[in-house]
């Protein structure tokens, strides 16, 4: 079972359409990352998954509830961190986590201290529990919020920029708590980031929307290799010839190769670059060439984005 | 408690907490009760009354007199004009006063519920939260409403104090307050006319973009207190037990009826898309 299915899920405001027929599937303990550029509609569809906003048209179910029916139990089976951190400012985080908490149906108050503590603890607040959170800084608030929605221990997380406003010290932080709350407990989690790291070190899988449609689907390696093609073997030689470069070009799995004299440098793309590295490379030397360095060139997730982004 | 009140309370309480903590909203809800018990009662009863001569107390209060119900003239006429005076303005003229003071009171509070989580950009976990619609507008209809009503109370005991302490020498030993109108009209209308224009102030609140802009609105809704006070000043109506149960029962309609609306009108997807 799909822990979230939407079909032909659209939003409009007006004239205006935010979301428009996305349709995808969630599995359990998976991380589906949405990316997209500002107002491509990835907070619009959080908003509608959580019931917050309803649909224009489409389904969608969430842990197996219809969205435009059973919303309060969609609500209770769901942890949101919202694009603004959410906080409020003259409650002390504790007062904070204790609403949320109770609110959320914990309504042991053991129960509830111990969830709190050791959340407020894990995200280093626990000293910080009785002041006031406009005290807090930007990150400890972002912090605060992260906690507040998994303080029900919800299955499913809707986490729209987790570790926006965090030093790399604390993003990490949260990187490493988002998988391990995917992979040992088994939450399934939505991820609105702009942050493509976060995206590739984190996301089984990427869908990249654009203007409310999706532009692609896929792990991040797939979007890599969908875009740009296979990895290119970049090898560098004290000295460039003719001959060097008629032997690699005879080779079976090789495809297309581009010579820079310059700097002595062959670009060769292949059809299977395991295999055909080795090939390469004793062929040069059969050559007589020397070989200085050899390198697997893959274009970066973020070229790969941008170039999704903009072709779309 | 059921599940709808607790989860209600439980907005209530959060709320408090915050607005506990604000001194711009606490400040004129002390003010105000120090206003209309102790400031207005002496100023405008007690020391004219004190320095008055005889008969010029009474003017102004001619045509508020004449609309009052028999027995009480048969009552005034055994008095004194200062007595009289002192009665008139102490029991009738600032009866409506008193239902000013929980709209004053929750004005801030109840045009600050849904406009302010706006403004905070807090709304839009509030509106994630498992809480059912009649809920989240019983909880901030609640945060207006409990304080107001206290504030209210707080008052009628410190007005009828300065007004029984000033009375009581001048009428023989004779407490003038609390009576069963004021009771009625204190525990009775205050509230009924504080839930009408709470619920109409959160609606209001929920629909606009901003905390002022959802003040301006809500003050039109003082225009039908302010008619009651002159009302009762010109003589068109008297405070009589009689007319403050009327209104109380037709005021518990109007609430339900907003309460209702207030609801029905009541959408997540309107407040998040007017966002300030």
């Amino acid at each position: 079972m799909f822990s979230i299915e939407t079909e032909g899920l659209t939003k409009r405001f007006g004239s205006l359409t935010a979301v428009d027929h996305l349709s995808f599937k969630v599995g359990e303990g998976e991380i589906l990352g949405l990316l997209g550029p500002n107002g491509a509609g990835k907070t619009t569809t959080v908003r509608m998954l959580a019931c917050i906003i309803s649909p224009s048209e489409g389904s969608a179910r969430v842990a197996g509830y219809e969205v435009s029916r059973d919303s309060l139990k969609i609500r209770q089976m769901v942890g949101i961190l919202t694009e603004n951190p959410s906080v409020y400012d003259r409650l002390t985080a504790y007062e904070n986590m204790d609403f949320f908490a109770e609110a959320y149906g914990v309504s042991d108050t053991q129960e509830r201290q111990n969830r709190i503590r050791k959340l407020l603890e894990f995200f280093e607040l626990w000293e910080r529990r009785n002041g006031k959170v406009a005290t807090l800084s930007k990150g400890m608030k972002q912090k605060l919020a992260i906690a507040r929605a998994l303080v029900h221990e919800p299955p499913i997380l809707f986490l729209d920029e987790p570790t926006s406003g965090l030093d790399p010290e604390s993003a990490k932080g949260i990187r490493d708590l988002t998988k391990r709350l995917s992979h040992d407990e088994k939450r399934t989690i939505l991820l609105c980031t702009h942050r493509l790291e976060d995206a590739e070190k984190l996301c089984n899988r990427v869908m990249i929307i654009r203007n409310g449609r999706s532009v692609i689907v896929g792990t991040p390696e797939e979007l890599r290799n969908k875009i740009t093609g296979q990895p290119v073997l970049q090898i560098t030689l004290r000295s460039l010839n003719r001959k060097i470069i008629e032997a690699v070009k005879e080779l079976k799995h090789v495809r297309e190769v581009n010579a820079d004299d310059s700097v002595a440098r062959l670009m060769v793309a292949v059809d299977d670059i395991e295999v055909a590295t080795p090939e390469v490379i004793r062929s040069i030397i059969y050559a007589d060439g020397m070989v200085l360095s050899a390198n697997v060139v893959r274009p970066s997730f973020e070229e790969a984005y941008l170039k999704l982004v903009s072709e779309a | 408690m059921t599940l709808t009140t607790h989860k209600a309370i439980l907005v209530f309480r959060k709320d408090w907490r915050e607005i506990s903590r604000n001194w711009q909203v606490i400040l004129p809800m002390v003010v105000i009760p120090f206003m209309f018990s102790i400031l207005l009662p002496v100023l405008v009863v007690i020391i004219p009354s004190a320095a008055s001569t005889p008969g010029s107390s009474l003017s102004g209060l001619d045509a508020m007199m004449s609309s009052l119900p028999n027995h009480v003239k048969d009552e005034l006429v055994e008095m004194t004009d200062q007595q009289i005076a002192v009665y008139m303005m102490s029991l009738y003229f600032f009866a409506p006063f008193f239902l000013i003071i929980p709209l004053m009171a929750s004005s801030v509070i109840a045009a600050d519920s849904f406009a302010g989580e706006k403004e905070r950009k807090t709304i839009e976990a509030l509106l994630a939260m498992p809480i059912t619609d009649s809920q989240l507008f019983l909880g901030k209809v609640l945060v207006s409403f409990i304080p107001s009503m206290i504030v209210t109370s707080i008052s009628f005991l410190i007005y009828s104090a300065v007004v029984d302490t000033f009375s009581y020498p001048l009428f023989g030993g004779r407490l003038l307050l609390p009576n069963a109108t004021w009771i009625l009209l204190i525990f009775g209308l205050a509230p009924t006319v504080a839930l009408a224009s709470i619920g109409l102030t959160v609606v209001i609140s929920a629909r606009v973009k901003g905390f002022r802009e959802a003040q301006q609105i809500s003050a039109v809704l003082l225009i039908p207190i302010f008619m009651l006070v002159f009302g009762q000043v010109a003589g068109a109506i008297v405070f009589g037990p009689v007319m403050v149960a009327a209104l109380i029962a037709l005021l518990a309609i109007i609430d339900l009826l907003i309460f209702r609306i207030g609801v029905k009108l009541f959408r997540r997807e309107e407040i998040m898309t007017k966002l300030a």
